[in-house]
C-alpha cells in the first residue's frame, strides 16, 4: 500500500520525483556538455580559419589570372567561335545524314562482332579436341573434329570480313563528323585552354565556399561519415615511435593545423599556416626530405599525434615567446614529455640522426659550427663522446688529429715560468683571442682562499712542468732580421692562412700573432720558423720552406710586439702554508688524514710544488690538449656526453641558478658560465667544478648547445639514413684531412672560398683555386707535389707549406681530388702521339698563339700576376692529357674567371690553314706538342720572341 | 600573516606532529562525542577545514598537489571520511541520548514502519544513479586523465607512488621491512577484519547506532582506519615528494633536499652506547634484548590486563578469543610504536638479523 501523503515517512515519492526531473535535466546537460567537449577541438578553428585565408588567397589569384587574360584575344575567339558555329548550321543536314547513316550501321555491326566470337569459340574448342583426339591416337574422333575445324574456319573467315567491313565502314563515317566539327572544336579548346586557370581556381572557390551541406556534415553527431574538417595526419611507414615495450610506426599529425607547410604561396601568412621556409630542401616531393617520408617530428621532435598547441610539445625559443604563448594559447611546459619539440634555434640537433660520418653536414651551418667548436675548443679532450675521437677527429675521419693544444714536453725551451704562471693566471689578458680556457680565479674560485690555493696550484703546474720538461738545441739566427721586412714577410708569406696577425682576421687556426716578444726568445722563434717539428714532432704548423733571410726577419718583427701590461703583472707570492694546504687537499682524497700529514712531512718544498702541481694538472686534465710528461695514459676528466642530449633533466644540476629547466638552458648557462652551478654552494676547494671559461659568444654557446642536443642514439632504420657509398665515404675522409691542414684557409676548395683570397686585389697573387684539381693533375705528380711541394707559379709569394703528410694521407687526399671530380684514381702513365706532322702542327699552333707569353718558368717584367700562368714545360708532368684538351676548348667552364684566352671560341679556329682548321685536331696537337716541350726549347723559343720584339 | 600560517601547517604536518596531533584530536572526539558531533560545533568546524583548503588554494605548490587529477580523488576522500564519521558519531549518540532516557534507539522506531523495496527503494537508488552518473561525467569533463610520457624502463619517476589505495602500506615501508609492510601487515589486516565477527559477538548495538554500547571497538575501530590508514594515505599523497622526503604542504617539492637519515639498531644502542662492550659476534646473544623486549612486549601487557582491568573482558572472550585479539591489537599499535622509536631515538630495528634477513 503506497503511503499517504501527509504521513511522516522515512519516504516521500514526490520529493523522489521531485529529484528524479532534477537529475534528468542535469543528465541530459552533461550529456550535452560531453557532446560539446568532444566536438569542440582546438585543430577545428584553425582549420575554419585556413579555408577563410585560401579563399582569400584563391581570390587573389584569381583577380591576377582575370586581370591577365588578353580579353581582346578571347573575344576574337568568340567570333570566330559564333562564325564557325553558324557555319555549322549550314551542314547541318549532311551532319544529321551522317548520324543516320552511323546508327543505322550499329545493329549490323554488332551481329557481325557477336556472331565472329561464337564462332571463333567454336573454332578453338574444335581445335582443341582436335590436338587432344590426334595426339592420343583416336583417329575417328579427331578426324571429325578436323572435319569441323576446316568448316568453321571458312565461315568464320567470312564473319570477320564483314566485321571489319562494317568497322570501317563505322570509323569512315566517325572521320566525316568530325571533318565537320572540326573548325568549332578546334575554337572552342583554344577558348577552353584561356580559360583553364580561371575555372580552376573557380572550382576551387566553389569548393572552399561555406554552406549548409557542409556545416551539416561537420555538425556534432553527424561528422563520423565525410566531415570537410579533417585530421590530417602522415602514416611514416619507415620511422619508427619507440614505446619502449613496443614501436609503433611514426605518426605525425601537424599538418592538420600547419595546413599549408608543404604549399608554396603561404609563406607570409600568420601561423600556422606558414609554408616552410625551405621547401626545396624539405618537405616539398622532389626535395631530399619529403614530407610523406621524413614527417615532421623527427627533425623537429615533439609529440606528432597530439593535436593541441600544448601537448604537441611546442617549446618557444625563449622567454618572450614562452609569455606569449602563455597569453595566447594557454601554452605551459609539459613536464612529463621527454621527446619536446626543439626550440627553433637548436632544430639542427635533429640532422645527426641521419647524417653521420660526414664532416660537414650539407646546408646545417649551426650544427657544423657547433661541431668544428667542439674539435677546436678540445671539448673531446675532457668529454668522451663516441663517434668523436679525444684529438677532435670524427667518426669518418679516422685518427691522427693533433692535440688541441701544443705540447710542452720541450716547453722550458721555450717559455720561462714566470710567463707560464703570469699566463695561468689569465691566458686571455695575454692575448685576448686565445682557445686556452681560463681555469682559474673564476667565479666560484674568487674568494680569498680558493685564489691563494689556485696560485700554489699555478706555481705548482709551472714547476712541474719546468722539472718534466725535455730540452732542444736552438739555433740564433745567423743573419740580423730586418723587421719591416718581417713585416711584409708575414702577410706575403702565408702565415696569414692559419694564423690572425695585424688586425686580420681571416683565419684562426693558429694562435694570433701578437705580444710574442714578452713570451718567446728569439732563438726559440728563429728554430721554430724554420723547422716546427724541430721543437714539437706533434705540431700541426707546417714547414713553409723559409730561407734563413725570411726566418731571422720575421722573428725579428715578430719579437717587436710586446705586450706590456701582461709583463707587468705581479707573480703572486705563495706561502708554503698554501702548498701545504693545498697538498693535503689532494691527499686527504686519497688518504686518512694522519697518513696524508705523513705524506706530506715527509717531502721537501719542492717535492710538495711539484706534488700540487702534478694533482693540479690531474685535476684540471691538462693532459687532454697538451701532451705533458706523466700524464701519457691518463683518462678523461669530464662526463662523458655520448647520450648528453637525452640525460634526464632532473639529473642535471640547476643549483641554484634562476634558469629555465630545459637541457638547453642548461648547456647553454655551462658553456657561458661553466663554474655558476656552484653559486650559493658550500664545497671545499678541490670539490669545485672545474670546468674552465672558454669565453664563449652567444653565438658559440647557441651552436655548442646545438651539437650537445644531438648527442642522442635514436632508432633510426638504416635505410632511412643518409648512408655514404664508397667513394663518398673516401671523400668525406679527404674532407676531414682538408679541415685539419686547413687547405680552404687558402685555397678555394669543395665549395669554400680560400679564406686568405678576400685580402688580395690582383687574385692572380692569391693562392690557386683547387676546384676540378682531381681532373686536372696527375695522380703520381699530386702525391709527389703534397709530399714535398715544388714551385710552379714562381710569382706568387705565398708559399705552399710542407705539412709531412703520411702516406696514408696523401692518398686520402689524392683520391678525394679525383672523386671530387668524378675521376677515376689511375697512376698510369698518359698515351700521348708523337707523330712528327702533329708535333709540327702543334709547334706552329704554339708558336702563334704565343703560349709562351704568359707561361714562363720566371717572372716576367711587365705583366701582372694575373697574367701569369705556370710553366708549361711541366704540364707533361703535372696535367692530365684529357684536361689540356677540355681546358683549351673553353676555359672559362673549367674556372669562371682565369685569363687564359678562349682560342678555340664555338667551336671555331682562328687559324684555318693548320690541320685543315679542324678545332679538334689543333687542341690534341697543342697538347702534344705541350707533352714533348722540353725546358731548353721553351728557353729557345722565348730568346726567339724577345728577337723579334726588339726587332 | 599567511608565511606564518603556513609555516605553522608546515611545522605541524611533519609525520610525528600529525600522527599525535591526529590520536589527539581523535582521543578528544572519542571523549566528548554527543558536545562536538552537536551541528553547533561540527558545523563550524568542517567549515574551518573547508576553510583550510580554500585558504590553501593562494599557494601555487599547495594548489598544484590539491589540483592534480591524481590526488582530487584523495581530498575527496577526504571530506567524505569526515562526513561519515561523523553522521555515524551523530546518530551514535542522537541514540544513546534516547536510550538514557530509557527510549528505544531511533532505528527501531523506523524499523516499524514498512516499505517496499520496490518502487519506493529502487526508485530512490535509480535517482541516486543518475546523480552519481551525473557527478562521474562532470568530473571527467572537468579533470583529463593524467596521461604521462610512455614509460621508460631505465627512467623510474621520482617519487615513485603506489597507487593511492596502497600508500598507507608504502609509507610503513620506511618503518618496516618490505616483507613485514607489504606482506605481514597486509596479511594481518585481512585476518584481523576476517575475526572481527568471531571476536565480538557482543549483540548490542547490532541494527542500530549506538557509541556508549561499543566504546572500545568503535575507538579500536576509528583509530584503526583513520590513523594507521586514512592519515598514512593522505601523508603519502600530499606530503611525501621526490626521494620520499617529507614535505609540509606549502613546502616545493625540491628534488635535491638532503635529510640526515641515521638510524641505529636497539642491539648497537645496547652494546656500544649503554655498555660500551662492543657488538657480541653470535646473532643470538647481540639481538638478546630485542628479542626479550618483543616478547615481552606481545606477552607482559595482555597477562598484566587480563588480571586487572580488562578482567571482565577476558571471562567473557575466553582465553583464545582474548589471546588472538590482544595480539591484533598489539600489532596495530606496534606499528605507531616504531615509529615513534623511529622519530624519538632513530631506532632502526628492534631486531636485526640480516643473517635470516629478519628485521623488525
Amino acid at each position: 500500500m503506497p503511503p499517504s501523503k501527509n504521513d511522516n515517512k522515512l519516504y516521500s515519492v514526490e520529493k523522489t520525483t521531485f529529484w528524479f526531473a532534477i537529475a534528468s535535466v542535469g543528465l541530459l546537460v552533461t550529456l550535452l556538455l560531453m557532446l560539446f567537449q568532444d566536438h569542440d577541438r582546438e585543430w577545428k578553428y584553425y582549420q575554419r580559419e585556413f579555408v577563410k585565408l585560401e579563399r582569400e588567397k584563391t581570390q587573389e589569384k584569381l583577380d591576377e589570372i582575370i586581370k591577365n587574360v588578353n580579353m581582346e584575344q578571347l573575344q576574337r575567339l568568340k567570333e570566330e567561335l559564333k562564325e564557325a558555329n553558324f557555319d555549322f548550321k549550314q551542314k547541318q543536314d549532311q551532319y544529321n545524314q551522317l548520324v543516320k547513316e552511323k546508327e543505322s550501321i550499329q545493329l549490323p555491326l554488332i551481329s557481325a562482332k557477336n556472331r565472329y566470337q561464337d564462332l571463333k569459340q567454336y573454332y578453338d574448342s574444335y581445335k582443341f579436341f582436335f590436338e587432344e583426339d590426334n595426339e592420343a591416337g583416336e583417329q575417328k574422333e579427331a578426324k571429325a573434329y578436323q572435319e569441323k575445324l576446316e568448316k568453321t574456319a571458312v565461315s568464320l573467315e567470312t564473319a570477320k570480313e564483314e566485321m571489319e567491313r562494317l568497322e570501317k565502314k563505322q570509323e569512315d563515317i566517325d572521320q566525316a563528323i568530325r571533318d565537320l566539327e572540326a573548325e568549332q572544336k578546334t575554337l572552342t579548346d583554344k577558348i577552353s585552354a584561356k580559360l583553364r586557370d580561371q575555372e580552376r581556381y573557380q572550382k576551387k572557390l566553389e569548393k572552399l565556399k561555406p554552406s549548409v551541406v557542409k556545416e551539416l556534415l561537420n555538425a556534432p553527431m553527424l561528422d563520423f561519415m565525410v566531415p570537410t574538417l579533417q585530421i590530417q595526419q602522415i602514416v611514416l611507414e619507415d620511422l619508427n615511435d619507440d614505446f619502449f615495450f613496443a614501436k609503433s610506426n611514426k605518426i605525425d599529425r601537424c599538418t592538420t593545423c600547419h595546413l599549408a607547410i608543404d604549399q608554396e604561396g603561404f609563406e607570409d601568412a600568420p601561423q600556422p599556416f606558414r609554408t616552410h621556409p625551405s621547401l626545396d630542401l624539405f618537405l616539398a616531393s622532389n626535395s631530399p626530405h619529403p614530407l610523406e617520408k621524413i614527417g615532421c617530428t623527427v627533425c623537429h621532435s615533439g609529440s606528432g599525434q597530439s593535436l593541441s598547441f600544448t601537448w604537441a610539445a611546442h617549446t618557444p625559443r625563449d622567454e618572450v615567446q614562452a609569455e606569449e604563448w602563455k597569453k595566447e594559447y594557454h601554452w605551459h611546459e609539459l613536464e612529463k614529455w621527454e621527446a619536446k619539440m626543439l626550440p627553433l634555434q637548436f632544430t639542427e640537433a635533429s640532422c645527426t640522426k641521419c647524417h653521420q660520418g660526414v664532416v660537414d653536414i650539407p646546408e646545417a651551418p649551426k650544427i657544423n659550427h657547433g661541431r668544428q667548436l667542439a674539435r677546436e675548443f678540445g671539448c673531446f679532450a675532457c668529454h668522451t663522446v663516441k663517434g668523436f675521437s679525444a684529438e677532435g677527429g670524427s667518426a669518418s675521419g679516422g685518427e691522427g688529429a693533433w692535440k688541441v693544444g701544443p705540447s710542452l714536453l720541450n716547453v722550458k725551451s721555450k717559455v720561462d715560468s714566470d710567463w707560464m704562471i703570469r699566463w695561468l693566471q689569465a691566458p686571455k689578458k695575454f692575448r685576448a683571442s686565445t682557445r686556452m680556457p681560463s681555469v682559474f680565479h673564476l667565479e666560484n674560485t674568487s674568494d680569498q682562499e680558493s685564489k691563494t690555493l689556485s696560485n700554489a696550484g699555478i706555481k705548482g703546474i709551472s714547476r712541474y712542468l719546468m722539472i718534466h720538461s725535455g730540452e732542444v738545441p736552438l739555433q740564433s739566427p745567423p743573419p740580423k732580421g730586418n723587421p719591416e721586412t718581417g713585416q711584409a714577410l708575414i702577410k706575403e708569406i702565408g702565415c696569414l692562412g692559419c694564423h690572425s696577425a695585424e688586425g686580420v682576421h681571416v683565419n684562426d687556426r693558429g694562435p694570433e700573432l701578437t705580444g710574442l716578444g714578452s713570451k718567446v726568445s728569439a732563438d726559440w722563434l728563429y728554430t721554430w720558423l724554420k723547422d716546427p717539428k724541430h721543437y714539437s714532432p706533434e705540431t700541426p704548423m707546417p714547414n713553409l720552406r723559409l730561407s734563413n733571410q725570411q726566418a731571422a726577419d720575421i722573428t725579428a718583427y715578430l719579437l717587436q710586439d710586446r705586450n706590456e701590461a701582461f709583463e707587468s703583472t705581479g707573480i703572486p707570492e705563495v706561502k708554503e702554508a698554501d702548498v701545504d694546504q693545498l697538498a693535503m687537499s689532494f691527499l686527504i682524497g686519497r688518504m686518512r688524514e694522519s697518513e696524508a700529514e705523513e705524506t706530506l712531512s715527509a717531502m721537501d718544498a719542492d717535492a710538495k710544488l711539484q706534488f700540487v702541481g702534478k694533482e693540479m694538472i690531474n685535476r684540471q686534465g691538462c693532459f687532454g690538449c697538451h701532451d705533458i710528461q706523466g700524464f701519457e695514459n691518463a683518462k678523461r676528466i669530464g662526463t662523458e656526453l655520448t647520450k648528453e642530449g637525452q640525460k634526464e633533466i632532473t639529473k642535471l644540476d640547476f643549483g641554484f641558478v634562476e634558469i629555465p629547466h630545459s637541457r638547453q638552458a642548461w648547456f647553454f648557462q655551462k658553456l657561458k658560465h661553466p663554474r655558476s652551478y656552484d653559486k650559493g654552494r658550500v664545497k671545499p676547494y678541490q670539490d669545485k667544478l672545474r670546468m674552465p671559461d672558454f669565453g664563449l659568444t652567444d653565438e658559440q654557446a647557441e651552436a655548442l648547445t646545438t651539437f650537445l642536443l644531438s648527442l642522442r642514439t635514436e632508432d633510426i632504420p638504416l635505410e632511412m639514413q643518409r648512408q655514404l657509398n664508397l667513394d663518398e665515404q673516401a671523400i668525406e675522409a679527404g674532407r676531414f684531412l682538408v679541415n685539419k691542414y686547413n687547405c680552404q684557409g687558402c685555397h678555394t676548395l669543395d665549395g669554400v672560398e680560400g679564406r686568405v683570397r678576400s685580402l688580395f686585389e690582383d687574385l692572380g697573387n692569391a693562392p690557386p683555386v683547387l676546384d676540378g684539381e682531381g681532373a686536372k693533375v696527375q695522380e703520381d705528380w699530386l702525391f709527389e707535389f703534397l709530399h714535398a711541394p715544388s714551385t710552379i707559379r714562381p710569382w706568387l709569394k705565398y708559399h705552399m707549406p710542407g705539412f709531412g703528410l703520411s702516406e696514408d694521407e696523401l692518398n686520402a687526399l689524392i683520391q678525394y681530388f679525383a672523386l671530387l671530380e668524378h675521376q677515376k684514381v689511375s697512376f698510369a702513365p698518359s698515351d700521348i702521339s708523337t707523330d712528327q706532322d702533329i708535333l709540327t702542327a702543334g709547334r706552329q699552333l704554339f708558336m702563334q698563339f704565343k703560349c709562351i707569353q704568359c707561361h714562363q718558368s720566371a717572372e716576367s717584367p711587365g705583366l701582372t700576376a694575373s697574367f701569369l700562368a705556370p710553366d708549361l714545360v711541366i704540364s707533361k708532368d703535372r696535367l692530365k692529357p684529357q684536361w689540356v684538351v677540355e681546358w683549351l676548348k673553353e676555359p672559362q667552364r673549367l674556372q669562371e674567371g682565369t685569363m687564359m684566352p678562349t682560342f678555340f671560341a664555338d667551336g671555331t679556329t682562328p687559324i684555318a690553314d693548320v690541320l685543315d682548321g679542324d678545332w679538334i685536331k689543333q687542341i690534341h696537337a697543342l697538347r702534344d706538342y705541350m707533352w714533348q716541350l722540353t725546358e731548353e726549347q721553351a728557353e729557345a723559343i722565348k730568346s726567339a720572341n724577345l728577337a723579334a720584339k726588339t726587332n | 600573516m599567511a608565511e606564518l600560517i603556513k609555516h605553522f601547517f608546515n611545522q605541524i604536518s611533519s609525520p610525528v606532529m600529525m600522527f599525535t596531533l591526529g590520536t589527539g584530536l581523535l582521543f578528544l572526539f572519542l571523549s566528548f562525542p554527543g558536545q562536538l558531533t552537536a551541528p553547533k560545533v561540527a558545523g563550524p568546524l568542517g567549515i574551518l577545514v573547508v576553510a583550510f583548503f580554500i585558504f590553501g588554494l593562494t599557494d601555487e605548490h599547495f594548489k598544484m598537489i590539491i589540483t592534480t587529477p591524481d590526488n582530487v580523488p584523495i581530498v575527496m576522500m577526504l571530506f567524505i571520511m569526515l562526513y561519515f564519521t561523523w553522521y555515524a558519531m551523530r546518530k551514535a549518540t542522537v541514540n544513546d541520548m534516547r536510550m538514557a532516557e530509557g527510549k528505544g534507539p531511533l532505528e527501531k522506531e523506523e524499523s516499524e514502519q514498512k516499505v517496499l523495496v520496490f518502487p519506493y527503494l529502487i526508485f530512490i537508488e535509480f535517482v541516486v544513479a543518475l546523480f552519481y552518473s551525473i557527478m562521474l561525467v562532470v568530473w571527467s569533463l572537468a579533470l583529463k586523465a593524467p596521461l604521462e610520457d610512455p614509460a621508460n624502463p631505465s627512467i623510474s619517476p621520482n617519487p615513485s607512488k603506489a597507487p593511492w589505495y596502497f600508500l598507507g602500506l608504502q609509507e610503513l615501508l620506511v618503518y618496516f621491512d618490505p616483507w613485514i609492510a607489504g606482506v605481514l601487515l597486509p596479511t594481518l589486516i585481512i585476518i584481523g577484519l576476517c575475526a572481527i565477527p568471531y571476536l565480538d559477538r557482543s549483540p548490542k548495538g547490532s541494527g542500530y547506532y549506538s557509541y556508549q554500547q561499543r566504546r572500545v571497538w568503535i575507538s579500536g575501530f576509528l583509530f584503526c582506519f583513520w590513523m594507521l590508514w586514512i592519515v598514512l594515505i593522505v601523508l603519502g599523497t600530499f606530503l611525501r615528494g621526490p626521494n620520499w622526503n617529507f614535505f609540509g604542504p606549502f613546502e616545493v617539492w625540491n628534488v635535491h633536499k638532503v635529510v640526515p637519515l641515521l638510524n641505529v639498531n636497539l642491539s648497537e644502542f645496547v652494546f656500544i652506547k649503554w655498555l660500551g662492550w662492543g657488538l657480541p659476534s653470535q646473532w643470538y646473544l647481540r639481538e638478546l634484548p630485542g628479542i626479550l623486549l618483543v616478547l615481552a612486549y606481545l606477552l607482559i601487557p595482555p597477562a598484566m590486563a587480563a588480571k586487572t582491568f580488562c578482567k571482565k573482558a577476558f571471562q567473557e572472550m575466553g582465553a583464545v578469543r582474548y589471546a588472538v585479539a590482544a595480539f591484533l591489537l598489539l600489532m596495530v599499535i606496534a606499528v605507531p610504536i616504531k615509529m615513534y622509536l623511529r622519530w624519538a631515538f632513530n631506532l632502526k630495528y628492534l631486531v636485526a638479523i640480516p643473517e635470516f634477513f629478519f628485521n623488525i
